[in-house]
């Protein structure tokens, strides 16, 4: 296949519907080859951009640019793109040969060379001949590839995919994640991606969009999102987080210490959260799986420890969760590995939790 | 990387957009499909609203120009027009009630018991459906009438003078036959989605036999009940045909008949009854439309439905349900039987049976007078094909199109619905006869196109309601699919829409063609020569002689093979198991 | 393979919509000329010379507009600016009158050849119209048919005279339309009027009605009435007589001596869009294979040519050589049209059921008295009351003189018209009450003791 991939500009992109806005001001700008994903929850605005780009959906207002050329009001027909829906829109009527071929032929490719182009697409995906079979004779995962063939074999510019995952069962879905990301790296083709899942997105992309009621909420390598997200929401879309009020006391070279509003004090490190000052009001972040599970009148040794009372916990074999309410009032969840270890704990009971200053995330503000 | 800023939570309500030289703006209205909705609204313009706004115009306008509505107060103290109506109304009602009497049995038992013949059951009952109400008449003269089968048997066993088919009785037993399936079909249904846990949680409270019956199921089933009831009074009230047959005009629909023929086009009268007509029928559809949105409650459940089938029947009851099942079927199909009969026979008169037989019934209406089978074809094939292409266009506009005024569109394309024929008939005439065609020098009205364009307003919504049904099956990212692919709009639509709809528009179409097929009601009005009139004016025609009661029948014969194999075809083609038929 | 057949699927599909949107009549060629013709005929009659009319005329073609006489009037009249019909083809003349008077037809002499052996009055009544308005093509008497099969399963005797019809054993059994819907019947009504006079003739023909198992609203459905058996016997124009004959019904036919002959018309449209053809359908209605087309059985009339009855069927009387018992006056008849119409309506028609009543109880009396006489009972008081009851249940309202002086006013003023219809329904009412009332005493009278 020769591919010739764009980048994809989008500046000042907006979109309304009735009186909610969908897509508030976005502006981007996606690599050639990229693999790039809109993550969100559902009514973020990331299929509404992502049917922007695609030309299935006018902006009210700003300009969708491939290379620099402005694409805004070109037809999708005429965008040269490939797209997977997320229930695949296999056309019923036609073979599997027939949806594969379907936009050869509108591209009036040469008739030689079509079959030979369809077989060479179905084989990328693993599906070679059952190029006679009806749609609906295939099964889910099947379905999904001849969608993918589908929206590659015309050699587009960009593959557009709108969480193409969500209708598969759990272990069909990892194994096609894996597929997706190899067949992606193999054509190197600009790829964009809408999800609702944070594992696959983090698995698959090289930048991940977060969005959040029609906002961009922060642009970031899977690492950089997760390890230092940009706000509350980021934080506890991606992964989850605890989060309580405080402020910073002091700052020194190896730490920050953080007054709590029960009154205890933390410790963060410096290399992680650069830029506070002393007296600035900030919000403390702890994801659930750095706290460790300890005694009431387990010694602090080193780490920070917060003391309060165990109100649930969760047994799920290979984990087990808790709610903790601390001494503050204030309820954290947290997330215990080895938990035959951690049953000794009895709900009701007092209890404490530990962990080390590189975990602790400040977001500056308070929630 | 940049980072942005980060923003409060939670998110900022919807801002207005600021306001840059720079933006452009969306176009909320696609042009391609304003463009298509203004035709489609010229189009339903001219042949729905400006009939029936001229109708209503004749009626309320007044000798000297202004609005009145003295000529409407005239007809209710116009005693012939008063005991039209209440014959009309009279005749709707017994109409109902005995299609109840019969239909309500034969679904109960259908829906709830399983018993061999259950299956044919359905089926026969669903028969006379294909036979329309005015050629079961000439039927049922020959069983009922005074010289009919039964009478005579009646006479010469016991000495009865039995006098079923006098009057309104006639028309009544003649329509009843004929729509008793519509009821039939309905509460089936419904019996059918009725939640068995629903009744089962009566059961457990104690409710048993009859009391779990009336307390749970008929509630359950009264709104689908109400509902078809109602549209089966606005049809019955619609067929003029029965009545024309039988000779019996002092009902609404043939008294508008008689004022614009025989006294003339500009007779007020006639409108004012065509008004009386429509607000009849409006009515009840707005009524049953009513009941059907309240009624969602009763069948959407979710859940186990009902097994096909229910409680297997032995012994007695057994018997006793079949024999019921025969009488009532048997009965149906009387006029089927009657019709066949009839077709064949040279002589039959006071005798049980024909005493000649004969295929020259059949050689008279394809070898001497084909024109009205051919016409027939014609004209309701050409009513399907308009209907057709005009309801999946509207069809397309009412679900995907971007365009303002969706919503008159519908209303519009759907108020034929309530439009009795008569009525639609003499709108044409009156809007029609005034348009002369430059290059034949005729109007509009004169010509054989007049029936094409009647029939398709007549049947549009049928057509409009087998598009949206197929439309609906196919999920709007297919066509997007197509577009990404590289396909332009219009191609999309034709490689990935049509073929997916086709099966389910060409059902409608079909369908459109079957009813257009024995449409009556329009066509007495609308027909001037016999070289343009289809069968159902043939059959009347005939009908009007003396010797032409075979001829008749024969033609009934064709009607009812049309109506049955379209029926069949529509059935196959939507893909549904029960009858495409909807009211 | 499939691919094949869809894109022939779709294909076939396209080409049907667009034809349907596209197609549109090229029918009316300029290669045949047309001619039109608004009939009140059955379709036996017109289709037959539709065929014939073609075969004759070859480049023409016919068009019929089927229609009821009063329905035919209507649509001339209102296309009176623009017709759309060139012939107007019925039996009944009083329809021709009114479109004549009201300037509606076209004068027209047809050549020679086609008057050929046509006399100018049938049984004493004009065959063509004086000024060539309208033309006389074939004649037809009026008579009695009846339902040999009906008549043998109720045990009753054939008919041979109007007054047969008021035998009480006929009770029930007769069927007649009304003369106002009909112009054949009111011919028919006159005929009776005239050859029995006023006065008796209006007795018969109320009580006529009292025997009437029902008057029906349209001419065809008193022969369609007795061929289905629904009743007997039916009063008709003699050509449903024959025809049913013809077409092996079980059927017979009877002119009573007393009737009379006219003529049924033809005439041209004025302003007919295409003069021509009306001329040519004229001209061939009268020509010699015109009139023979008459002796069809299913047509069975009798034509005007009177040259041709040498070659008549069986069965086909010659009406120019029937002694006809009545000399039909046409200007009397018209002069009262609308008196006889509407006074028939009111006092028969429209109380139909009182009047069944009333001569059902007589027929009852009758019987009871007969059955007293037999058992030697004293019977004068009752056959006193008898005649007195007879008398009521037969009343003539309205004279001879009456009915002359009110024709103007009626036809003139609709106040006078519907004030006149109210007196004569009234007094027919109360006078069929009364004679019920006392058919009811006699019926008493007879059986006590």
């Amino acid at each position: 296949m020769r591919l010739q991939p764009v980048d994809v500009e989008v500046r000042g992109l907006h979109r309304r519907f009735r009186d909610a806005v969908a897509v508030h001001d976005l502006s981007l700008l996606i690599q050639r080859g990229e693999f790039f994903t809109f993550l969100g929850p559902s009514g973020c605005g990331k299929t509404t951009t992502l049917r922007m780009i695609a030309g299935l959906l006018e902006p009210d207002a700003g300009e969708i640019l491939f290379d620099g050329r402005d694409m805004t009001r070109v037809p999708p027909w005429h965008r040269n793109i490939g797209m997977v829906f997320q229930n695949y829109a296999l056309w019923p009527h036609m073979t599997v040969f027939e949806n594969v071929a379907f936009g050869l032929v509108e591209r009036r490719a040469p008739r030689g060379e079509i079959s030979g182009r369809v077989e060479e697409a179905l084989r990328l995906v693993g599906l070679e001949g059952l190029g006679s079979r009806l749609p609906s004779q295939l099964s889910g995962g099947q379905q999904q590839r001849v969608a993918l063939a589908r929206a590659v074999v015309v050699e587009p510019a960009l593959l557009l995919l709108d969480e193409p995952l969500s209708n598969l069962d759990a272990k069909l879905r990892v194994q096609m994640r894996n597929e997706l990301v190899k067949l992606q790296r193999q054509l190197g083709i600009t790829t964009i991606y809408v999800t609702h899942d944070q594992e696959e997105a983090l698995m698959l992309s090289t930048r991940v969009a977060v969005m959040h009621r029609g906002h961009l909420m922060q642009i970031g390598s899977p690492q950089d999102v997760y390890e230092r997200p940009a706000d509350p929401f980021v934080a506890d879309f991606l992964g989850g987080a605890n989060f309580l009020p405080g402020a910073v006391r002091a700052t020194s070279g190896e730490g920050i210490a953080v007054v709590l509003e029960g009154g205890e004090v933390l410790h963060a490190s410096a290399s992680r959260n650069a830029g506070f000052a002393a007296g600035e009001r900030v919000t403390v972040c702890l994801r659930p799986e750095v706290l460790d599970l300890v005694p009431a009148d387990g010694a602090a040794d080193g780490g920070n420890v917060l003391h309060g009372t165990l109100r649930l916990r969760n047994y799920l074999g290979w984990v087990m969760t808790c709610e903790i309410e601390l001494r503050g009032g204030a309820l954290i969840r947290a997330q215990a590995a080895n938990p035959r270890v951690q049953l000794r704990f009895a709900e009701g009971g007092p209890i404490a939790v530990r962990f080390s200053p590189e975990d602790v995330l400040l977001l500056p503000g308070s929630a | 990387m940049s980072i942005p800023a980060p923003l409060p939570l939670p998110a900022p309500p919807p801002v207005p957009l600021p306001a840059r030289a720079a933006l452009r703006w969306r176009v909320a209205v696609d042009p391609g499909h304003a463009a298509l909705m203004a035709i489609l609204l010229a189009i339903l313009g001219v042949f729905v609203v400006l009939p029936i706004g001229v109708v209503l115009k004749v009626a309320l306008t007044g000798a000297e120009g202004g609005m009145t509505l003295s000529h409407l107060v005239r007809f209710f103290h116009t005693p012939l027009y008063m005991e039209s109506l209440v014959n009309s109304l009279v005749a709707g009602l017994w109409t109902v009630a005995i299609g109840t009497v019969l239909a309500l049995p034969l679904a109960f038992v259908v829906a709830r018991y399983d018993f061999p013949g259950r299956m044919l059951v359905v089926t026969l009952a669903t028969l006379p459906l294909v036979i329309p109400p005015f050629v079961g008449a000439i039927a049922l003269m020959q069983i009922f009438g005074r010289a009919g089968t039964v009478t005579l048997l009646f006479q010469d066993l016991f000495g009865l003078r039995l006098n079923i088919m006098e009057g309104l009785r006639g028309i009544i037993l003649a329509q009843a036959l004929h729509f008793f399936p519509f009821i039939f079909l309905t509460v089936t249904t419904a019996l059918m989605n009725v939640d068995r846990s629903l009744e089962e949680m009566g059961q457990m409270m104690g409710a048993r036999g009859w009391r779990l019956q009336r307390r749970v199921v008929f509630p359950l089933v009264l709104p689908s009940y109400a509902a078809g009831a109602l549209l089966t009074f606005v049809k019955a009230v619609d067929d003029i045909g029965t009545p024309f047959i039988l000779g019996f005009k002092n009902m609404l629909g043939p008294q508008a008949y008689l004022r614009i023929t025989t006294v003339g086009r500009d007779d007020v009268d006639g409108y004012v009854i065509c008004v009386v007509m429509v607000i009849i029928s409006i009515v009840c559809v707005l009524a049953s439309n009513w009941i059907v949105s309240r009624r969602e409650y009763a069948t959407l459940q979710t859940g186990a439905r009902a097994p096909e089938g229910g409680r297997t029947l032995t012994g007695w009851r057994l018997t006793g349900v079949l024999g019921m099942c025969a009488a009532i079927i048997g009965t149906a199909l009387i006029p089927h039987l009657g019709v066949v009969l009839l077709s064949f026979s040279k002589v039959w008169s006071l005798s049980y049976l024909p005493s000649a037989y004969t295929l020259g019934n059949y050689a008279e209406i394809f070898l001497r007078a084909p024109r009205f089978v051919v016409n027939t074809l014609v004209y309701s094939v050409g009513a399907a094909l308009l209907s057709v292409v005009l309801a999946a266009a509207i069809a397309y506009l009412l679900q995907r199109g971007r365009v303002p005024g969706k919503g008159l569109l519908d209303w519009i394309a759907m108020m034929p619905i309530a439009l009795p024929g008569v009525v639609v008939g003499v709108g044409f005439l009156r809007v029609f006869y005034g348009i002369t065609l430059p290059w034949i020098d005729q109007p509009l009205a004169a010509t054989w196109v007049i029936f094409v364009l009647a029939y398709m307003v007549r049947r549009l919504p049928y057509a409009l309601r087998a598009s949206h049904a197929a439309l609906h099956q196919v999920h709007p990212s297919l066509e997007d699919a197509a577009g990404i692919a590289g396909a332009p709009r219009l191609r999309a639509f034709r490689r990935v829409v049509l073929p997916l709809i086709l099966g389910g528009v060409i059902a409608g179409g079909v369908l459109v063609f079957v009813t257009a097929a024995v449409e009556f009601s329009a066509t007495i009005i609308l027909v001037s020569r016999i070289e343009q009139s289809p069968l159902a004016y043939g059959i009347y025609i005939y009908s009007q002689s003396a010797l032409g009661r075979g001829s008749a029948a024969a033609l009934g014969v064709v009607a009812i093979v049309i109506v049955a194999l379209g029926t069949y075809l529509a059935n196959r083609l939507s893909g549904r198991g029960r009858m495409a038929f909807t009211l | 393979m499939r691919t094949v057949m869809r894109s022939v699927t779709l294909l076939t599909a396209l080409l049907m919509t667009s034809g349907g949107v596209f197609f549109f009549p090229a029918r009316t060629s300029a290669q045949t000329q047309q001619v039109a013709v608004i009939t009140s005929f059955p379709k036996e009659l017109f289709d037959a010379y539709k065929a014939a009319f073609e075969k004759a005329n070859p480049g023409w073609t016919m068009a019929v507009v089927p229609k009821p006489t009063s329905a035919a009037i209507t649509h001339v009249r209102e296309r009176a600016a623009r017709p759309d019909v060139d012939v107007f083809w019925a039996s009944a003349v009083d329809a021709f009158i009114f479109l004549k008077a009201n300037n509606l037809l076209e004068r027209y002499a047809p050549p020679a050849e086609f008057r050929r052996g046509v006399p100018d009055k049938v049984a004493g009544f004009p065959i063509n119209d004086a000024d060539g308005f309208f033309h006389g093509f074939a004649v037809s008497g009026y008579g009695i048919m009846w339902n040999k099969t009906y008549l043998a399963r109720n045990r009753l005797p054939a008919p041979k005279e109007w007054d047969d019809l008021i035998k009480p054993e006929y009770f029930g059994h007769l069927v007649i339309t009304a003369p106002s819907r009909s112009g054949t019947t009111h011919l028919t009504v006159e005929t009776i009027l005239q050859g029995y006079g006023w006065q008796k003739g209006w007795e018969l023909l109320i009580q006529m009605g009292g025997s009437m198992g029902t008057i029906t609203e349209r001419s065809f459905g008193v022969p369609e009435a007795v061929i289905a058996g629904h009743y007997g016997i039916g009063v008709v124009i003699d050509f449903f007589g024959l025809s049913a004959i013809a077409s092996g019904q079980p059927i017979d036919f009877v002119y009573p001596s007393l009737t009379s002959v006219v003529p049924a018309n033809v005439a041209m449209i004025k302003g007919a869009p295409n003069p021509e053809g009306a001329r040519r359908f004229i001209n061939f209605l009268l020509s010699d294979e015109g009139q023979r087309l008459l002796f069809k059985p299913e047509i069975a009339r009798l034509p005007v040519r009177t040259t041709l009855y040498a070659e008549a069927p069986k069965g086909i009387p010659n009406p120019f050589k029937m002694r006809a018992g009545v000399q039909f006056d046409a200007d009397l008849s018209a002069g009262r049209y609308n008196v006889t119409n509407r006074m028939y309506d009111q006092i028969i028609t429209f109380r139909h059921a009182d009047l069944k009543r009333a001569w059902e109880s007589i027929y009852r009396a009758e019987k009871a008295v007969e059955a007293a006489r037999a058992a030697g009972r004293d019977v004068t008081e009752a056959e006193r009351l008898l005649i007195q009851a007879r008398a009521s249940a037969r009343y003539v309202h309205v004279s001879e003189k009456m009915a002359a002086e009110v024709s103007g006013g009626m036809d003139r003023d609709a106040a006078y018209r519907s004030a006149k219809e109210r007196e004569w329904g009234e007094v027919a009412r109360t006078s069929y009450a009364r004679a019920l009332q006392q058919a009811n005493q006699i019926e008493e009278l007879a059986r006590r003791r």
